[in-house]
Protein backbone atom coordinates (compact mmCIF):
# COMPACT_ATOMS: atom_id res chain seq x y z
CA UNK A 1 0.00 0.00 0.00
CA UNK A 2 2.73 2.44 0.98
CA UNK A 3 4.65 2.02 -2.23
CA UNK A 4 1.48 2.63 -4.25
CA UNK A 5 0.67 5.79 -2.41
CA UNK A 6 4.20 7.15 -2.45
CA UNK A 7 4.57 6.41 -6.16
CA UNK A 8 1.39 8.37 -6.76
CA UNK A 9 2.21 11.30 -4.48
CA UNK A 10 5.65 11.59 -6.11
CA UNK A 11 3.90 12.02 -9.46
CA UNK A 12 1.51 14.61 -8.04
CA UNK A 13 4.30 16.62 -6.45
CA UNK A 14 6.22 16.56 -9.69
CA UNK A 15 3.21 17.96 -11.49
CA UNK A 16 3.04 20.79 -8.95
CA UNK A 17 6.73 21.50 -9.39
CA UNK A 18 7.80 20.07 -6.02
CA UNK A 19 9.61 16.95 -7.18
CA UNK A 20 12.45 15.23 -5.39
CA UNK A 21 11.36 16.01 -1.86
CA UNK A 22 9.74 12.69 -1.09
CA UNK A 23 11.57 9.39 -0.99
CA UNK A 24 10.71 5.84 0.02
CA UNK A 25 13.23 3.14 0.91
CA UNK A 26 12.75 -0.28 2.52
CA UNK A 27 15.22 -0.67 5.41
CA UNK A 28 15.11 -3.56 7.85
CA UNK A 29 16.00 -3.12 11.51
CA UNK A 30 19.19 -5.12 10.83
CA UNK A 31 20.43 -2.71 8.18
CA UNK A 32 21.87 0.03 10.35
CA UNK A 33 24.46 1.05 7.80
CA UNK A 34 21.91 1.33 5.00
CA UNK A 35 19.75 3.52 7.24
CA UNK A 36 22.65 5.87 7.91
CA UNK A 37 23.57 6.01 4.23
CA UNK A 38 20.06 6.71 3.00
CA UNK A 39 19.33 9.37 5.59
CA UNK A 40 22.67 11.09 4.97
CA UNK A 41 22.22 11.01 1.22
CA UNK A 42 18.68 12.32 1.42
CA UNK A 43 19.57 15.06 3.90
CA UNK A 44 22.35 16.21 1.62
CA UNK A 45 20.09 16.16 -1.37
CA UNK A 46 17.43 18.26 0.36
CA UNK A 47 20.02 20.67 1.69
CA UNK A 48 21.32 21.19 -1.84
CA UNK A 49 17.80 21.79 -3.12
CA UNK A 50 17.35 24.59 -0.60
CA UNK A 51 14.31 25.44 1.51
CA UNK A 52 10.79 24.47 0.47
CA UNK A 53 9.57 27.19 -1.92
CA UNK A 54 6.08 26.94 -0.42
CA UNK A 55 7.41 28.29 2.82
CA UNK A 56 8.50 31.52 1.19
CA UNK A 57 5.14 31.83 -0.53
CA UNK A 58 3.24 31.28 2.70
CA UNK A 59 5.40 33.76 4.64
CA UNK A 60 4.79 36.32 1.91
CA UNK A 61 1.08 35.70 2.27
CA UNK A 62 1.20 36.09 6.05
CA UNK A 63 3.11 39.33 5.69
CA UNK A 64 0.25 40.47 3.46
CA UNK B 1 -40.74 9.03 -2.11
CA UNK B 2 -40.98 12.46 -3.69
CA UNK B 3 -38.00 14.41 -4.91
CA UNK B 4 -38.38 17.77 -6.54
CA UNK B 5 -36.21 20.78 -7.18
CA UNK B 6 -37.21 24.32 -6.39
CA UNK B 7 -35.34 27.28 -7.84
CA UNK B 8 -34.90 30.15 -5.43
CA UNK B 9 -32.61 33.03 -4.55
CA UNK B 10 -29.96 32.90 -1.85
CA UNK B 11 -30.97 35.09 1.04
CA UNK B 12 -27.56 35.44 2.66
CA UNK B 13 -26.26 38.53 0.90
CA UNK B 14 -27.11 41.24 -1.58
CA UNK B 15 -25.61 39.36 -4.53
CA UNK B 16 -28.69 37.22 -4.85
CA UNK B 17 -27.32 34.04 -6.37
CA UNK B 18 -29.73 31.56 -7.89
CA UNK B 19 -30.01 28.34 -5.91
CA UNK B 20 -31.82 25.09 -6.39
CA UNK B 21 -33.26 23.29 -3.39
CA UNK B 22 -33.38 19.52 -3.43
CA UNK B 23 -36.65 18.76 -1.65
CA UNK B 24 -37.16 15.15 -0.55
CA UNK B 25 -40.59 14.40 0.87
CA UNK B 26 -41.23 18.05 1.59
CA UNK B 27 -37.97 18.66 3.38
CA UNK B 28 -35.06 20.61 1.94
CA UNK B 29 -32.11 18.25 1.88
CA UNK B 30 -29.43 19.92 -0.21
CA UNK B 31 -28.68 23.20 -1.97
CA UNK B 32 -27.23 23.29 -5.46
CA UNK B 33 -26.26 26.30 -7.55
CA UNK B 34 -28.74 27.15 -10.28
CA UNK B 35 -26.65 26.75 -13.40
CA UNK B 36 -28.81 28.86 -15.68
CA UNK B 37 -29.00 31.82 -13.30
CA UNK B 38 -27.44 34.93 -14.82
CA UNK B 39 -26.01 36.22 -11.55
CA UNK B 40 -23.94 33.29 -10.31
CA UNK B 41 -23.78 31.03 -13.39
CA UNK B 42 -23.70 27.82 -11.44
CA UNK B 43 -21.40 28.94 -8.64
CA UNK B 44 -22.05 29.69 -4.98
CA UNK B 45 -20.08 30.80 -1.96
CA UNK B 46 -19.92 28.71 1.18
CA UNK B 47 -23.01 30.38 2.63
CA UNK B 48 -25.14 29.64 -0.38
CA UNK B 49 -24.03 25.99 -0.45
CA UNK B 50 -25.28 25.59 3.12
CA UNK B 51 -28.57 27.45 2.82
CA UNK B 52 -30.64 24.39 3.70
CA UNK B 53 -29.01 24.18 7.10
CA UNK B 54 -30.63 27.21 8.62
CA UNK B 55 -33.98 26.36 7.13
CA UNK B 56 -33.93 23.04 8.94
CA UNK B 57 -32.18 24.30 12.06
CA UNK B 58 -33.93 23.51 15.33
CA UNK B 59 -32.75 26.89 16.59
CA UNK B 60 -34.80 28.67 13.99
CA UNK B 61 -37.24 31.27 15.28
CA UNK B 62 -40.73 30.26 14.22
CA UNK B 63 -42.82 32.82 16.12
CA UNK B 64 -42.47 35.99 18.18
CA UNK B 65 -40.78 35.77 21.58
CA UNK B 66 -40.76 38.46 24.23
CA UNK B 67 -38.12 38.66 26.93
CA UNK B 68 -39.70 38.86 30.34
CA UNK B 69 -37.63 38.82 33.49
CA UNK B 70 -34.64 37.66 31.45
CA UNK B 71 -36.44 34.77 29.82
CA UNK B 72 -37.79 34.51 26.31
CA UNK B 73 -41.49 33.68 26.37
CA UNK B 74 -43.78 32.86 23.48
CA UNK B 75 -46.06 35.75 22.59
CA UNK B 76 -48.56 36.79 19.96
CA UNK B 77 -47.55 39.21 17.24
CA UNK B 78 -49.73 41.96 18.80
CA UNK B 79 -48.10 41.55 22.18
CA UNK B 80 -44.62 41.53 20.68
CA UNK B 81 -45.16 44.55 18.44
CA UNK B 82 -46.82 46.57 21.22
CA UNK B 83 -44.04 45.72 23.62
CA UNK B 84 -41.40 46.79 21.11
CA UNK B 85 -43.26 50.01 20.33
CA UNK B 86 -43.62 50.86 24.04
CA UNK B 87 -39.94 50.34 24.74
CA UNK B 88 -38.73 52.20 21.65
CA UNK B 89 -40.93 55.16 22.61
CA UNK B 90 -39.49 55.15 26.09
CA UNK B 91 -35.88 54.98 24.87
CA UNK B 92 -36.57 57.80 22.42
CA UNK B 93 -38.15 59.97 25.13
CA UNK B 94 -35.44 59.33 27.67
CA UNK B 95 -32.32 59.36 25.47
CA UNK B 96 -33.31 61.01 22.20
CA UNK B 97 -33.84 59.44 18.76
CA UNK B 98 -30.10 59.18 18.01
CA UNK B 99 -29.78 56.57 20.74
CA UNK B 100 -31.48 54.16 18.34
CA UNK B 101 -29.94 52.64 15.23
CA UNK B 102 -31.42 50.31 12.65
CA UNK B 103 -29.53 47.66 10.70
CA UNK B 104 -31.39 46.16 7.79
CA UNK B 105 -30.68 43.00 5.95
CA UNK B 106 -30.22 41.50 2.53
CA UNK B 107 -32.61 38.77 3.56
CA UNK B 108 -35.59 41.07 3.09
CA UNK B 109 -36.84 42.66 -0.11
CA UNK B 110 -35.98 46.07 -1.52
CA UNK B 111 -39.39 47.37 -0.57
CA UNK B 112 -39.04 46.19 2.99
CA UNK B 113 -35.63 47.80 3.17
CA UNK B 114 -37.14 51.03 1.89
CA UNK B 115 -39.82 50.84 4.57
CA UNK B 116 -37.23 50.20 7.24
CA UNK B 117 -35.25 53.33 6.38
CA UNK B 118 -38.46 55.36 6.16
CA UNK B 119 -39.43 54.06 9.57
CA UNK B 120 -36.02 54.96 10.96
CA UNK B 121 -35.96 58.46 9.54
CA UNK B 122 -39.61 59.49 9.73
CA UNK B 123 -40.90 57.61 12.76
CA UNK B 124 -37.89 57.23 15.01
CA UNK B 125 -36.28 60.40 13.71
CA UNK B 126 -32.64 59.41 13.26
CA UNK B 127 -30.31 58.89 10.33
CA UNK B 128 -28.76 55.88 12.04
CA UNK B 129 -29.71 53.32 9.42
CA UNK B 130 -27.39 50.96 7.62
CA UNK B 131 -27.45 47.81 5.54
CA UNK B 132 -25.33 44.68 5.49
CA UNK B 133 -24.70 45.01 1.76
CA UNK B 134 -22.51 48.02 2.59
CA UNK B 135 -20.11 45.91 4.61
CA UNK C 1 -39.86 11.12 -27.98
CA UNK C 2 -38.78 7.54 -27.24
CA UNK C 3 -37.11 8.66 -24.08
CA UNK C 4 -40.43 9.75 -22.58
CA UNK C 5 -42.06 6.47 -23.52
CA UNK C 6 -39.23 4.44 -22.05
CA UNK C 7 -39.28 6.43 -18.81
CA UNK C 8 -43.06 6.11 -18.55
CA UNK C 9 -42.77 2.36 -18.99
CA UNK C 10 -40.19 2.11 -16.23
CA UNK C 11 -42.56 3.86 -13.84
CA UNK C 12 -45.81 2.22 -14.96
CA UNK C 13 -44.36 -1.29 -14.84
CA UNK C 14 -43.00 -0.56 -11.35
CA UNK C 15 -39.44 -1.16 -12.48
CA UNK C 16 -38.52 2.06 -10.71
CA UNK C 17 -40.18 4.09 -7.95
CA UNK C 18 -38.76 7.39 -9.08
CA UNK C 19 -37.13 8.60 -12.29
CA UNK C 20 -34.49 11.31 -12.14
CA UNK C 21 -34.40 13.51 -15.21
CA UNK C 22 -34.74 17.16 -16.11
CA UNK C 23 -37.66 19.46 -16.79
CA UNK C 24 -38.15 23.13 -17.43
CA UNK C 25 -39.42 25.24 -14.54
CA UNK C 26 -39.66 29.05 -14.65
CA UNK C 27 -37.43 29.00 -17.71
CA UNK C 28 -34.68 26.97 -16.03
CA UNK C 29 -33.77 23.44 -16.99
CA UNK C 30 -33.54 21.72 -13.63
CA UNK C 31 -33.55 18.17 -12.30
CA UNK C 32 -36.80 16.54 -11.27
CA UNK C 33 -37.85 13.26 -9.69
CA UNK C 34 -40.74 11.90 -11.77
CA UNK C 35 -43.11 9.45 -10.05
CA UNK C 36 -45.87 7.08 -11.07
CA UNK C 37 -48.50 9.27 -9.40
CA UNK C 38 -47.70 12.08 -11.82
CA UNK C 39 -46.52 10.03 -14.73
CA UNK C 40 -47.80 12.52 -17.30
CA UNK C 41 -45.28 15.06 -16.03
CA UNK C 42 -42.81 13.01 -18.04
CA UNK C 43 -44.11 14.69 -21.18
CA UNK C 44 -41.99 17.63 -20.03
CA UNK C 45 -38.87 15.47 -19.71
CA UNK C 46 -35.82 17.24 -21.05
CA UNK C 47 -32.23 16.19 -21.52
CA UNK C 48 -31.05 19.65 -20.44
CA UNK C 49 -27.86 21.32 -21.48
CA UNK C 50 -27.08 22.07 -17.85
CA UNK C 51 -25.80 19.05 -16.06
CA UNK C 52 -26.46 18.45 -12.39
CA UNK C 53 -25.07 15.55 -10.33
CA UNK C 54 -28.10 13.25 -10.70
CA UNK C 55 -26.04 10.38 -9.28
CA UNK C 56 -25.47 12.36 -6.11
CA UNK C 57 -29.20 12.97 -5.86
CA UNK C 58 -29.74 9.23 -6.32
CA UNK C 59 -27.36 8.64 -3.38
CA UNK C 60 -29.37 11.10 -1.26
CA UNK C 61 -32.54 9.16 -2.07
CA UNK C 62 -30.91 5.78 -1.47
CA UNK C 63 -29.70 6.97 1.90
CA UNK C 64 -33.25 7.75 2.96
CA UNK C 65 -34.62 4.51 1.57
CA UNK C 66 -32.04 1.86 0.60
CA UNK C 67 -34.68 -0.27 -1.13
CA UNK C 68 -35.87 2.53 -3.41
CA UNK C 69 -35.63 1.69 -7.08
CA UNK C 70 -34.29 4.65 -9.00
CA UNK C 71 -34.28 5.39 -12.70
CA UNK C 72 -31.75 7.84 -14.03
CA UNK C 73 -31.30 9.72 -17.24
CA UNK C 74 -27.68 8.89 -17.83
CA UNK C 75 -25.05 10.62 -19.91
CA UNK C 76 -21.63 9.07 -20.37
CA UNK C 77 -20.30 10.79 -17.27
CA UNK C 78 -23.33 9.59 -15.27
CA UNK C 79 -22.55 6.02 -16.31
CA UNK C 80 -18.98 6.38 -15.10
CA UNK C 81 -20.15 7.96 -11.86
CA UNK C 82 -22.66 5.15 -11.30
CA UNK C 83 -19.99 2.48 -11.89
CA UNK C 84 -17.81 4.16 -9.35
CA UNK C 85 -20.62 4.49 -6.81
CA UNK C 86 -21.44 0.79 -7.25
CA UNK C 87 -17.78 -0.04 -6.69
CA UNK C 88 -17.77 1.93 -3.45
CA UNK C 89 -21.09 0.44 -2.28
CA UNK C 90 -22.85 3.78 -2.31
CA UNK C 91 -25.54 2.55 -4.66
CA UNK C 92 -26.84 -0.93 -5.35
CA UNK C 93 -26.74 -1.65 -9.09
CA UNK C 94 -29.82 -3.84 -8.69
CA UNK C 95 -31.83 -0.79 -7.69
CA UNK C 96 -30.72 1.44 -10.52
CA UNK C 97 -32.11 1.59 -14.03
CA UNK C 98 -30.53 3.90 -16.55
CA UNK C 99 -31.84 5.43 -19.74
CA UNK C 100 -28.81 6.48 -21.71
CA UNK C 101 -28.81 9.65 -23.73
CA UNK C 102 -26.79 10.68 -26.69
CA UNK C 103 -23.94 12.47 -25.03
CA UNK C 104 -20.32 12.93 -25.97
CA UNK C 105 -19.84 12.67 -29.73
CA UNK C 106 -17.99 9.64 -31.05
CA UNK C 107 -17.44 8.11 -34.46
CA UNK C 108 -20.87 6.50 -33.98
CA UNK C 109 -22.75 9.63 -33.00
CA UNK C 110 -21.81 13.09 -34.11
CA UNK C 111 -24.45 14.86 -32.08
CA UNK C 112 -24.27 15.27 -28.31
CA UNK C 113 -26.37 16.99 -25.66
CA UNK C 114 -23.87 18.38 -23.23
CA UNK C 115 -22.69 21.78 -22.13
CA UNK C 116 -19.17 20.39 -22.17
CA UNK C 117 -18.86 20.09 -25.90
CA UNK C 118 -17.63 23.65 -26.31
CA UNK C 119 -14.25 24.02 -24.63
CA UNK C 120 -13.94 26.64 -21.90
CA UNK C 121 -12.20 29.80 -23.06
CA UNK C 122 -8.99 30.64 -21.19
CA UNK C 123 -8.15 34.34 -20.88
CA UNK C 124 -4.77 35.82 -21.80
CA UNK C 125 -3.73 36.52 -18.23
CA UNK C 126 -4.54 32.97 -17.21
CA UNK C 127 -2.59 31.69 -20.19
CA UNK C 128 0.44 33.74 -19.18
CA UNK C 129 0.38 33.16 -15.42
CA UNK C 130 -2.00 30.35 -14.62
CA UNK C 131 -3.07 27.02 -16.03
CA UNK C 132 -5.01 26.65 -19.26
CA UNK C 133 -8.30 24.76 -18.81
CA UNK C 134 -7.73 22.90 -22.04
CA UNK C 135 -4.04 22.06 -21.69
CA UNK C 136 -3.25 18.38 -21.48
CA UNK C 137 -1.40 17.44 -18.29
CA UNK C 138 1.40 15.86 -20.32
CA UNK C 139 1.97 19.04 -22.36
CA UNK C 140 1.85 21.13 -19.21
CA UNK C 141 4.55 18.96 -17.68
CA UNK C 142 6.67 19.05 -20.82
CA UNK C 143 6.38 22.78 -21.49
CA UNK C 144 7.08 24.23 -18.05
CA UNK C 145 10.00 23.71 -15.68
CA UNK C 146 9.33 22.85 -12.06
CA UNK C 147 9.54 26.43 -10.73
CA UNK C 148 7.06 27.58 -13.32
CA UNK C 149 4.72 24.67 -12.65
CA UNK C 150 4.69 25.60 -8.99
CA UNK C 151 4.11 29.28 -9.57
CA UNK C 152 1.34 28.64 -12.08
CA UNK C 153 -0.52 26.28 -9.76
CA UNK C 154 -0.01 28.56 -6.80
CA UNK C 155 -1.47 31.42 -8.83
CA UNK C 156 -4.55 29.29 -9.39
CA UNK C 157 -4.87 27.89 -5.87
CA UNK C 158 -4.49 31.24 -4.16
CA UNK C 159 -7.74 32.37 -5.71
CA UNK C 160 -9.69 29.69 -3.84
CA UNK C 161 -12.49 31.13 -1.69
CA UNK C 162 -12.96 27.82 0.12
CA UNK C 163 -16.59 27.48 -0.88
CA UNK C 164 -16.28 23.67 -0.85
CA UNK C 165 -18.29 23.76 -4.07
CA UNK C 166 -15.91 21.37 -5.81
CA UNK C 167 -16.57 18.79 -3.13
CA UNK C 168 -20.27 19.54 -2.72
CA UNK C 169 -21.10 19.11 -6.38
CA UNK C 170 -18.85 16.12 -7.05
CA UNK C 171 -20.81 12.92 -7.64
CA UNK C 172 -18.02 10.80 -6.16
CA UNK C 173 -17.37 12.84 -3.00
CA UNK C 174 -19.64 11.00 -0.64
CA UNK C 175 -17.64 10.72 2.61
CA UNK C 176 -19.56 11.18 5.85
CA UNK C 177 -16.58 12.92 7.36
CA UNK C 178 -14.55 14.89 4.87
CA UNK C 179 -10.82 15.44 5.32
CA UNK C 180 -11.26 18.96 4.00
CA UNK C 181 -13.13 19.74 7.22
CA UNK C 182 -10.63 18.07 9.48
CA UNK C 183 -9.12 20.82 11.68
CA UNK C 184 -5.69 19.15 11.71
CA UNK C 185 -5.47 19.20 7.93
CA UNK C 186 -7.35 22.33 6.94
CA UNK C 187 -7.69 25.02 9.55
CA UNK C 188 -11.35 25.94 9.89
CA UNK C 189 -12.53 29.50 9.39
CA UNK C 190 -9.31 30.68 7.78
CA UNK C 191 -9.17 32.52 4.48
CA UNK C 192 -7.49 32.49 2.05
CA UNK C 193 -7.57 28.71 2.03
CA UNK C 194 -4.32 27.06 3.01
CA UNK C 195 -2.65 26.39 -0.29
CA UNK C 196 -1.71 24.09 -1.78
CA UNK C 197 -2.69 21.62 0.96
CA UNK C 198 -6.45 22.06 0.51
CA UNK C 199 -6.21 21.26 -3.18
CA UNK C 200 -3.62 18.54 -2.84
CA UNK C 201 -5.79 16.69 -0.32
CA UNK C 202 -8.67 16.76 -2.72
CA UNK C 203 -6.44 15.85 -5.67
CA UNK C 204 -5.11 12.86 -3.75
CA UNK C 205 -8.64 11.69 -2.93
CA UNK C 206 -9.64 11.99 -6.55
CA UNK C 207 -6.91 9.54 -7.55
CA UNK C 208 -8.71 6.39 -8.64
CA UNK C 209 -12.02 8.11 -8.03
CA UNK C 210 -12.59 11.15 -10.26
CA UNK C 211 -14.65 10.19 -13.29
CA UNK C 212 -13.81 13.38 -15.18
CA UNK C 213 -17.28 14.90 -15.35
CA UNK C 214 -16.01 18.43 -14.91
CA UNK C 215 -18.80 19.54 -12.58
CA UNK C 216 -16.26 20.76 -10.00
CA UNK C 217 -14.59 23.05 -12.50
CA UNK C 218 -18.00 24.40 -13.52
CA UNK C 219 -18.85 25.13 -9.91
CA UNK C 220 -15.58 26.80 -8.99
CA UNK C 221 -16.13 30.53 -8.53
CA UNK C 222 -12.36 31.08 -8.67
CA UNK C 223 -12.01 29.49 -12.12
CA UNK C 224 -9.39 27.02 -10.94
CA UNK C 225 -8.82 24.35 -13.63
CA UNK C 226 -9.72 21.51 -11.28
CA UNK C 227 -10.71 19.09 -14.00
CA UNK C 228 -7.28 19.40 -15.57
CA UNK C 229 -5.64 18.77 -12.18
CA UNK C 230 -7.67 15.64 -11.54
CA UNK C 231 -6.98 14.51 -15.10
CA UNK C 232 -3.29 14.56 -14.34
CA UNK C 233 -3.92 12.71 -11.11
CA UNK C 234 -5.75 9.99 -12.97
CA UNK C 235 -3.21 9.89 -15.78
CA UNK C 236 -0.75 8.95 -13.04
CA UNK C 237 -3.14 6.30 -11.71
CA UNK C 238 -3.64 4.81 -15.13
CA UNK C 239 0.10 4.94 -15.96
CA UNK C 240 1.15 3.32 -12.69
CA UNK C 241 -1.76 0.96 -12.04
CA UNK C 242 -3.60 0.68 -15.34
CA UNK C 243 -6.79 1.69 -13.58
CA UNK C 244 -9.42 4.04 -15.02
CA UNK C 245 -12.09 5.06 -12.50
CA UNK C 246 -15.66 4.41 -13.56
CA UNK C 247 -14.63 2.39 -16.58
CA UNK C 248 -16.24 -0.67 -15.12
CA UNK C 249 -17.04 -2.06 -11.68
CA UNK C 250 -13.58 -2.64 -10.29
CA UNK C 251 -12.01 -1.56 -7.01
CA UNK C 252 -9.46 1.23 -6.95
CA UNK C 253 -5.82 0.13 -6.48
CA UNK C 254 -5.73 2.33 -3.37
CA UNK C 255 -8.51 0.39 -1.69
CA UNK C 256 -7.01 -3.07 -2.27
CA UNK C 257 -4.39 -4.24 0.16
CA UNK C 258 -1.71 -6.29 -1.51
CA UNK C 259 -0.26 -6.25 -4.96
CA UNK C 260 -2.24 -5.16 -7.95
CA UNK C 261 0.94 -4.26 -9.78
CA UNK C 262 4.60 -4.85 -9.03
CA UNK C 263 6.13 -1.62 -7.79
CA UNK C 264 9.52 -0.92 -6.31
CA UNK C 265 10.42 2.34 -4.61
CA UNK C 266 11.94 4.77 -7.08
CA UNK C 267 15.70 5.30 -6.61
CA UNK C 268 16.82 8.63 -5.20
CA UNK C 269 18.16 10.83 -7.95
CA UNK C 270 20.66 13.29 -6.57
S1 LIG D 1 -24.29 32.30 -2.49
FE1 LIG D 1 -22.93 33.68 -1.36
S2 LIG D 1 -22.48 35.36 -2.79
FE2 LIG D 1 -24.31 34.28 -3.55
S3 LIG D 1 -26.07 35.38 -2.64
FE3 LIG D 1 -25.59 33.69 -1.29
S4 LIG D 1 -24.22 34.57 0.25
FE4 LIG D 1 -24.23 35.99 -1.49
S1 LIG E 1 -14.43 16.02 -12.52
FE1 LIG E 1 -14.67 17.01 -10.52
S2 LIG E 1 -16.83 16.75 -9.97
FE2 LIG E 1 -16.36 15.28 -11.60
S3 LIG E 1 -15.79 13.40 -10.54
FE3 LIG E 1 -13.91 14.52 -10.95
S4 LIG E 1 -13.56 15.69 -9.10
FE4 LIG E 1 -15.68 15.05 -9.03
S1 LIG F 1 -12.66 15.57 -0.55
FE1 LIG F 1 -11.95 13.54 0.05
S2 LIG F 1 -12.71 13.23 2.14
FE2 LIG F 1 -13.86 14.94 1.23
S3 LIG F 1 -15.72 13.97 0.40
FE3 LIG F 1 -14.21 14.10 -1.26
S4 LIG F 1 -13.13 12.15 -1.22
FE4 LIG F 1 -14.21 12.35 0.73
S1 LIG G 1 -14.77 25.20 -5.87
FE1 LIG G 1 -12.92 26.38 -6.28
S2 LIG G 1 -13.01 28.11 -4.86
FE2 LIG G 1 -14.47 26.59 -4.12
S3 LIG G 1 -13.30 25.37 -2.63
FE3 LIG G 1 -13.16 24.32 -4.59
S4 LIG G 1 -11.25 25.09 -5.50
FE4 LIG G 1 -11.82 26.51 -3.86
Amino acid sequence: MTVKRIAFVQELLKFMGLEGRLHLEWISSAEAQKYVDVVTKFTEKIRNMGPNPLRAINEMKKAG
Amino acid sequence: MDCEFVPSVCSYCGTGCGVLFEVIDGRINRTLPLKSHPVNQGKLCIKGWNLHEYINSYMRLKGPLVRENGRLEKATWDEAVNQAARRFTRIKEEHGPDSIGVLVSAKITNEENYLAQKFTRAVIGTNNVDHCARL
Amino acid sequence: MDMVKAAKELLLQDKVDIFLGYRKLDGHQIPHGFTKAHVDDLDQLEISLNRYPLEKIACDLAQKDPALKIGILARDCSQRALNLLYTWDQLNPENIETLTVNCCPSPLSTHGDCSYLTPKPTGDYKKAHGVDYNDSPKDFLANHDSGERLSRWMYEFQKCIKCYGCRNVCPVCFCKECSLEHPNLVEPGVLPAEVPIFHLIRATHMAGRCIDCGLCEDACPAHIPLRMLYREVNDAVSDIFGYVPGDHIEKSPFSIIGKTVELTPAPMDV
